[in-house]
C-alpha cells in the first residue's frame, strides 16, 4: 500500500514538474552526447545532421516544424497560408511577420534585415553554401518594415515553406556576420563557431569535433525556458558508446542516433537508466534497378548510360520478380529492430504523401518463379541459374560498405539465388561511394552494377524535389560528369509531365494526391525502385530528462527549450 | 701434506671446492643436471707466493678464481682467506672482507664500467670502503695511478679511450685501491697484444715484490706462469691433476695429462727443443655435465688401464712437495693427500647416468 | 657534437619535404572524397559548389606549393601575430579543414591538451612501472615476479586496446559504476574536487595506454638489464665490494638505460600523435580522434597537417635520441 502511494506520489511529481519549475535555468545542467561531434554551428556551411542539429539549439528559423511534419510558428507571429493572406494567391510571394519584441542573445533586436542578409549569405556565388537549395526559386526578398519579410518567387510556389523554415534554414545576425559573406565565409570561424542566435541556448565555448558548451539564452522569448541553465553537447566514440552512456552508466541524458543492432537494443533497454525514442521520417533504405547496361564490355564512356538499355532489367517482370523475393520484414529485424520498418514506398512520409501500398510487404517466391517464367528466364542447362538467349540471369549487386548493407546483401543473394538468379556481390567504402568523383567507376551515380543499395530521404517535408529526382533530363552520365539524381536512369514522359502538374499545383490534398501517384509510378507499378525499409531515428534519453520528443521533420533538438529535468 | 713446522700459514687455503651450475631444462624449468665446472678442488697459496693455474679452455680455472672471492656461490667446500671462511661468510661480512682480496680481470674492455671515468672506477672502493676526504681520494688515485703507470692527466678520462695494455693498469689500479693481500689474476694478459703482455707481467712482479702481494695467477699461456709462478697447478675437467713447484713440473710433469700439455710448450732450448716428444691427445674433453666415471682423464690418457675407468685418483703426494692425482702413482706414495676424500665415485655418477 | 646536430638538421629538411610530398600524394590518391560528408538531400549544382569553394578541384600541385606555403610561411606568421600582437599574417588565407571550415592548426592546438595530458600521463605512468618491473625481472630472472612480469606483458602487448579499453568500460564504467566511460574535456581544475574529478576520469584510459607502454618498455629494460648483468664490469662492481643495491641501480641498471632511454624518446611522437584507438574508445577527442574522423571525413588538409606534424617529430626525435644516446654513452662521439 506504501509503496502505491509513494509511486503515485512520484508520477503526480512527474506530471507537474513543468509546472512546478516553470523557471529559466532552475533544472540545473543538461548533458547531451552527438557521437559523431559538431564540427561548426553554421547549418549553411555544413550540410551535416550533427551540425545542423546542434546549431539549431542556437540559431533559428522564422518557422519550423513539429514531430507530426506540420509547420509551427518560431519568430513570426503565425504561420502565412493563402487562407490567411499571408500567401498570395497566385502562389508567387509569402509574407512573414516576425513577433515584436524579439531580441538576438545579445540584446540587440531581430529584424526583417536580418532574415534578408541571411538570405544574400546563403545565395552569394562564392560562398559554397550548403542550404542554397532552400532559397532556390526566389527573385527577391523586401523588408517594407522591421517586422516583415516578404519572399517573391520567380514561379509559383506551392510549397513556400522552404526559406526561413526549419534548422536547415536559419536566420543568421546580419550584424555578426555582414564580413563574412562569399569567399569570406569559412575565415569566419568565430562566428561559425559562436554564431549569436535567438534560440533557446547561447554557446560559451565550442571545440571542433569535440564539445559545445551552451547556457541558457537570457533574452529567449519565453522568459520561463528553457529550464537547463547550462548544456554540453558531448562528441566522439560511436553510436554503440552513446547509447551506453544514456542507457546503462546515465552519464548522460540524451544521446542522439543510437543506431544499434535489435539485440544490443534489447540489451541496453535493460540498463534500466533510459529510453529509446524512435521516429520515422523519410529516410528509405532501397534497391535501385539500373534500366541501363553497366557491361564492361561497352566502351567507357557509354556504360551504364542511355544509349545501351539494360539486357533484362528492362522487362518490369524481372524487377517485380526479383521485388517479390525479399522478406522486408526479416530484414528490419535484422538489422534495425526498433528504429526500422518494412515499406513498400520511396515516400513513407508524410501521411498526406504517403501511399497506402503494402502489395510488397508479403515475400511470394513462387509467384517470383513463375514471374520469371513467364518473362522466358528458365534453366534449361539444369545448373540452377535462370538463362535466356544462351545468357546468365546474372546480377552485379553493389552498396557501401556498412555492416547492416552488407547483412541485407547476404539475405537478399540467398532469396535471389532461390528463384534462380546468380548474385555476385560488391561493397564500395562509402566515403568512394558517396564522394561523386566523376572520375571514379564506384560512385553510385556511375552505377557500374545491374542493381544498388543505399538510403536517401528529402529535407522538410514536401517531396517535390525529392520525386522531381527521377525526371528524364537528370539521368547522370558523362555529359554532367555524372552529376544528376536520376541514378535509375528511369525516364517516362508520363512521369515528367506529372511532376510539372504537381509543381503548379498548391491545393495540399491534390498534392497528396500526385505526390502518391508519382511514388507509385516508381515502386508498385514499375518496380524502378524498390523500396526495402523504412528507417527510423533511434535516439536515448534518460528516464530523468523530460520533455523530449523525437522529431524528423525538424532538428533533434528541435524543442530543448521545453525539455526539463524529472526530480 | 705440508708441514706447519717448515712452512709459514697458507694465506688461502682452499678445500674440496666445488662449483655446480644447475641446469633447467624443459617448459617448466625442472632441474635435470650440474654442469660441475669445478669439482672438489683443494690447494694452499703461501703469503708472498704465486700460484700458477693451467688448464685448457672450458677446465674450470677461471671458475675456481671467482668462485674463491665468492663472486660465485661455491657449491660445496671452504675457502680460507686470511683466517676466515670466505664460502661462507654473510654478505654484510663478505663485503667488508672484500679489501683484502682482489681480482684482475682478463678482458680489460669488458670489466670496466664504459660510463665511468678512471678516476670513478679507481675510486669507487674508497668511497665504499674508507672515510676519506675527498682530497685524500684524489691522492691516493694519483698515487696507484703512479704505481701501475698511468698518466694523472688520464684521471677523467673514459675506458674506452684507453688502449688495451693501459685497460689492463687501471685494472690493476683499481684492484691495489684497498690494499689487498691476495690477488686472483684471471688470465689478465690473454686479451693483450704480445708486446703489452711483458709489460703487465713485468708490472705484477713488480708490484708482487713492492707490496708483498700474493697471486693466483690464472693462464693457459704456460710459459708466461713458468716464469711468473713459484708453484702451478695444472687443472683437467674441474678437478687438479698435478700440482707441482714450478721448476720441477716444467722439466719433469708426472701426470700423463700434464706430461701433455707441457709437451705443446715453447721450448727455448732448441736441443731440448728437438729432443722432445710432442704428445698428441686424442679425442675431445667430455662435457662438464657428464664427466667420466672413473678419472676425469681416462677417455683420452695415452697410459689408461682399468682401475682409471673405475675409481676416481685422489691428489696425493707422490714426491716431496709434488702433488699428483694420477693411479699410476698412487701405489708409490704414502703420504698424506690435499685432496678430498670424501668427494669420490658417488657424487661423480650423478652426471653419468643421465 | 653541434656541426654533427647542424648537419643532421640540414639533412632533415630534404627529408621532409620527400615526406611532405609522399603524405600529399598518398592522402590525395586514397579513394574517396570531401563530397562523400555532403547528404544526398543536397542537389548536385549546390554540391558543386560547396566542393568548388573548397578548393578541391585545383590541380595537385597547385595545392601542394598552396599547403606548403601555408604551412611554413603563412602558419608561422599567425602563430608569431598571435604570441607578440603583430600583424604579419595580415588575414592571409591558413590552412583550413574542409570539415569545420576552421583553421586546423586551431584545431590541434584545441586538441592538443587532452592528448598531452592523458596520453602523456599514460607515458610517463608506464615508465615508472616499467623501469622497476623490468630491473627486477631482469635481476632475478625466471623468479615468480619475472614470470608474473612476463607474462603481464605479453598480455598488455598482444590484447589490443580497443579490447582491453572496452572490456574495462563494461566492467568498471558500466557494471560497478567506478569511473566514467566519457572524458570530458571541459573540465577545468580549480580546485581538489575538479583535480580529482580529472584523475578520475584519467584512470582508466592511462591505465589501458600504460598498460600497453608499459608492457614494451619493461621488455627492453629487462633485456637489457641481462645484456649488462652478465658483463665483466659488473663482476668488477661486485669484487669491490659494492652492495648489491649499488651494483644493479649504479652500475646495471645506468649502462642499461641507453638503448631504452632511446625507445622512450622515440616513443615520444606518438604522444602527440595521441592514441587513435584508445581516444576513439574513451572518447577524449584528442589528435589522434581528430586525425581519425578528417581520415573518415577525407579533410585532406588536417591529415595532411597532422601526418606531418607526426613526422617532423619523428624525426627530431630520431635526432635527440641520437644525441641522448651520445650524451648517455661516453664511447660514442659524434664529431
Amino acid at each position: 500500500m506504501k509503496m502505491r502511494t509513494a509511486l503515485l506520489g512520484a508520477a503526480a511529481l512527474v506530471a507537474f514538474a513543468p509546472a512546478a519549475f516553470a523557471e529559466r535555468g532552475a533544472d540545473g545542467h543538461v548533458n547531451v552526447l552527438y557521437w559523431q561531434a559538431p564540427s561548426t554551428l553554421n547549418a549553411y556551411l555544413s550540410s551535416g545532421t550533427k551540425d545542423v542539429e546542434v546549431g539549431s539549439l542556437v540559431l533559428e528559423g522564422l518557422a519550423g516544424f513539429n514531430e507530426k511534419g506540420e509547420v509551427i510558428p518560431r519568430l513570426v507571429e503565425s504561420i502565412p497560408t493563402v487562407e490567411n493572406g499571408g500567401v498570395s494567391a497566385d502562389l508567387k510571394q509569402i509574407t512573414w511577420k516576425l513577433k515584436p519584441g524579439l531580441l538576438w542573445s545579445d540584446g540587440t533586436a531581430v529584424t526583417s534585415k536580418d532574415a534578408k542578409f541571411t538570405y544574400e549569405y546563403c545565395t552569394h556565388p562564392d560562398g559554397g553554401c550548403a542550404q542554397a537549395a532552400r532559397y532556390e526559386g526566389i527573385a527577391s526578398i523586401e523588408t517594407p518594415d522591421d517586422l516583415t519579410v516578404v519572399i517573391n518567387f520567380t514561379d509559383p510556389k506551392p510549397n513556400p515553406y522552404t526559406a526561413f523554415v526549419g534548422a536547415t534554414s536559419p536566420i543568421l545576425q546580419a550584424a555578426q556576420f555582414a564580413n563574412c559573406l562569399g569567399a569570406a565565409a569559412s575565415t569566419c570561424t568565430e562566428q561559425n563557431f559562436k554564431p549569436i542566435g535567438t534560440g533557446p541556448f547561447k554557446v560559451v565555448d565550442f571545440k571542433v569535433n569535440d564539445v559545445v558548451q551552451l547556457e541558457a539564452n537570457p533574452n529567449y522569448r519565453d522568459p520561463a525556458k528553457p529550464a537547463f541553465a547550462t548544456m554540453t553537447v558531448k562528441g566522439g566514440g560511436d553510436a554503440q558508446a552513446a547509447a551506453r552512456a544514456v542507457m546503462e552508466t546515465g552519464e548522460f541524458d540524451y544521446a542522439w542516433n543510437t543506431q544499434i543492432n535489435p539485440e544490443q537494443q534489447e540489451q541496453m533497454a535493460a540498463g534500466g537508466k533510459g529510453v529509446f525514442l524512435n521516429g520515422y521520417g523519410t529516410l528509405v533504405e532501397r534497391v535501385e534497378m539500373n534500366l541501363t547496361d553497366p557491361s564492361p564490355d561497352l566502351a567507357e564512356g557509354e556504360r551504364s548510360t542511355t544509349k545501351h538499355p539494360h539486357p533484362f532489367l528492362t522487362d518490369i517482370r524481372v524487377r517485380k520478380a526479383l521485388s517479390m523475393a525479399i522478406d522486408r520484414q526479416t530484414l528490419v529485424d535484422i538489422g534495425y529492430g526498433k528504429a526500422g520498418r518494412a515499406t513498400c514506398n520511396l515516400v513513407p512520409a508524410p501521411e498526406l504523401y504517403a501511399s497506402a501500398n503494402t502489395d510488397c510487404i508479403a515475400q511470394d517466391i513462387e509467384g517470383a518463379k513463375a514471374l520469371l517464367d513467364e518473362a522466358g528466364w528458365k534453366d534449361t542447362d539444369g545448373d540452377g541459374i535462370r538463362d535466356k538467349d544462351g545468357k546468365k540471369l546474372h546480377i552485379l549487386y553493389q552498396t557501401s560498405v556498412n555492416p547492416v548493407r552488407q547483412d541485407f546483401q547476404a539475405v537478399i543473394k540467398s532469396w535471389w539465388e532461390s528463384i534462380g538468379v546468380e548474385v555476385e556481390l560488391k561493397q564500395v567504402d562509402a566515403s568512394v561511394f558517396f564522394g561523386g568523383d566523376a572520375g571514379s567507376p564506384d560512385t553510385f551515380q556511375k552505377f557500374y552494377a545491374d542493381v544498388e543499395m543505399y538510403a536517401n530521404n528529402f529535407d522538410g517535408t514536401d517531396p517535390e524535389p525529392y520525386l522531381a529526382q527521377y525526371l528524364c533530363d537528370k539521368i547522370p552520365g558523362p555529359d554532367n560528369q555524372w552529376q544528376g539524381e536520376n541514378i535509375n536512369r528511369f525516364c517516362d514522359p508520363a512521369y515528367d509531365a506529372l511532376v510539372k502538374e504537381l509543381s503548379v499545383t498548391a491545393d495540399m490534398a491534390k498534392r497528396g494526391e500526385i505526390a502518391k501517384k508519382l511514388n507509385e509510378m516508381l515502386t508498385k507499378d514499375s518496380y524502378v525502385v524498390v523500396p526495402l525499409v523504412d528507417r527510423g531515428r533511434l535516439s536515448a534519453a534518460s528516464n530523468t530528462l523530460g520533455g523530449a520528443v523525437l522529431n524528423t521533420w525538424d532538428s533533434e533538438l528541435w524543442n530543448a527549450s521545453d525539455w526539463y529535468r524529472i526530480k | 701434506m705440508l708441514d706447519a713446522s717448515r712452512q709459514p700459514e697458507p694465506l688461502v687455503r682452499v678445500e674440496g671446492l666445488k662449483m655446480h651450475f644447475p641446469i633447467y631444462t624443459g617448459l617448466f624449468r625442472s632441474h635435470t643436471g650440474d654442469v660441475k665446472a669445478v669439482d672438489g678442488v683443494s690447494f694452499d697459496i703461501l703469503p708472498g707466493e704465486t700460484l700458477g693455474l693451467v688448464g685448457e679452455s672450458g677446465c674450470g680455472k677461471s671458475t675456481v678464481g671467482r668462485a674463491l672471492l665468492r663472486l660465485y656461490e661455491p657449491t660445496a667446500g671452504r675457502v680460507i682467506i686470511d683466517g676466515e671462511d670466505v664460502a661462507h661468510l654473510s654478505a654484510e661480512k663478505l663485503r667488508q672482507k672484500r679489501p683484502t682480496m682482489q681480482m684482475v680481470f682478463q678482458d680489460p674492455q669488458a670489466s670496466l664500467n664504459p660510463r665511468m671515468t678512471l678516476a670513478g672506477i679507481i675510486g669507487e672502493p674508497l668511497d665504499e670502503h674508507t672515510s676519506m676526504s675527498r682530497a685524500e681520494k684524489t691522492q691516493r688515485i694519483y698515487e696507484l695511478m703512479d704505481q701501475v703507470g698511468l698518466n694523472r692527466r688520464f684521471a677523467n678520462r673514459y675506458p674506452h679511450e684507453f688502449s688495451g695494455g693501459q685497460r689492463q693498469r687501471i685494472g690493476i689500479a683499481r684492484a691495489l685501491a684497498l690494499n689487498p693481500k691476495f690477488i686472483v689474476c684471471d688470465e689478465p694478459i690473454a686479451a693483450l697484444d704480445v708486446s703489452i703482455q711483458a709489460q703487465v707481467v713485468n708490472l705484477l712482479e713488480d708490484l708482487q715484490e713492492r707490496l708483498g702481494l700474493t697471486y693466483l695467477f690464472i693462464s693457459h699461456d704456460l710459459s708466461m706462469v713458468r716464469h711468473l709462478a713459484d708453484r702451478v697447478a695444472v687443472m683437467y675437467l674441474g678437478r687438479i691433476a698435478e700440482l707441482s713447484p714450478s721448476k720441477d713440473l716444467y722439466s719433469r710433469p708426472l701426470h700423463p695429462y700434464a706430461e701433455a700439455l707441457l709437451s705443446a710448450v715453447n721450448e727455448p732450448d732448441p736441443e731440448l727443443a728437438a729432443r722432445r716428444n710432442r704428445i698428441i691427445l686424442k679425442g675431445d674433453v667430455p662435457s662438464p655435465a657428464n664427466p667420466p666415471q672413473g678419472c676425469n682423464f681416462c677417455t683420452r690418457c695415452p697410459r689408461v688401464f682399468d682401475l682409471c675407468r673405475q675409481v676416481k685418483p685422489d691428489l696425493q703426494e707422490v714426491e716431496p712437495g709434488r702433488f699428483v692425482a694420477c693411479h699410476l702413482f698412487s701405489d708409490k706414495t704414502t703420504a698424506g693427500t690435499t685432496g678430498v676424500p670424501e668427494a669420490r665415485i658417488e657424487h661423480n655418477q650423478q652426471g653419468a647416468s643421465k | 657534437m653541434l656541426t654533427y646536430v647542424l648537419r643532421r638538421l640540414f639533412i632533415a629538411i630534404p627529408t621532409l619535404l620527400l615526406i611532405s610530398v609522399v603524405i600529399f600524394f598518398l592522402v590525395d590518391l586514397a579513394p574517396g572524397s570531401p563530397a562523400s560528408e555532403i547528404p544526398l538531400t543536397v542537389p548536385p549544382e549546390v554540391r558543386a559548389k560547396i566542393l568548388e569553394s573548397l578548393g578541391v578541384n585545383a590541380p595537385f600541385h597547385v595545392r601542394y606549393l598552396l599547403w606548403l606555403k601555408q604551412f611554413f610561411w603563412v602558419e608561422p606568421m599567425y602563430a608569431i601575430d598571435y604570441l607578440f600582437g603583430t600583424d604579419y599574417a595580415q588575414g592571409a588565407q591558413r590552412i583550413i579543414s574542409y570539415s569545420s571550415r576552421s583553421p586546423v592548426f586551431n584545431i590541434i592546438i584545441e586538441r592538443l591538451p587532452q592528448t598531452l595530458t592523458v596520453i602523456g600521463t599514460a607515458y610517463a605512468v608506464a615508465i615508472l612501472i616499467a623501469l622497476p618491473i623490468g630491473i627486477y625481472s631482469a635481476y632475478r630472472q625466471y623468479s615468480w615476479v619475472d614470470q608474473l612480469g612476463t607474462f603481464v606483458s605479453m598480455v598488455g602487448y598482444s590484447v589490443p586496446t580497443f579490447f582491453t579499453g572496452v572490456v574495462l568500460i563494461v566492467i568498471f564504467a558500466v557494471k560497478l559504476q567506478w569511473f566514467p566511460s566519457i572524458y570530458d574535456t571541459t573540465l577545468r581544475i580549480t580546485d581538489w574536487g575538479s583535480l580529482w574529478k580529472q584523475i578520475h576520469q584519467m584512470i582508466l584510459p592511462v591505465a589501458v595506454l600504460g598498460l600497453y607502454n608499459a608492457a614494451e618498455i619493461s621488455r627492453y629494460t629487462r633485456s637489457s638489464m641481462l645484456e649488462n648483468l652478465s658483463q665483466d664490469y659488473v663482476r668488477t662492481a661486485r669484487a669491490k665490494g659494492m652492495s648489491e643495491r649499488v651494483v644493479v641501480l649504479k652500475h646495471v641498471a645506468r649502462n642499461s638505460m641507453i638503448p631504452v632511454v632511446t625507445i622512450i624518446a622515440l616513443g615520444l611522437p606518438g604522444v602527440f600523435g595521441g592514441a587513435i584507438v584508445t581516444e576513439q574508445v574513451f572518447k577524449i577527442n584528442g589528435i589522434g580522434a581528430a586525425l581519425i574522423g578528417a581520415i573518415h571525413a577525407n579533410d585532406l588538409p588536417m591529415v595532411q597537417t597532422i601526418t606531418f606534424i607526426t613526422a617532423i617529430l619523428i624525426v627530431t626525435f630520431n635526432l635527440i635520441a641520437d644525441i641522448l644516446y651520445g650524451v648517455l654513452d661516453p664511447r660514442i662521439r659524434y664529431d
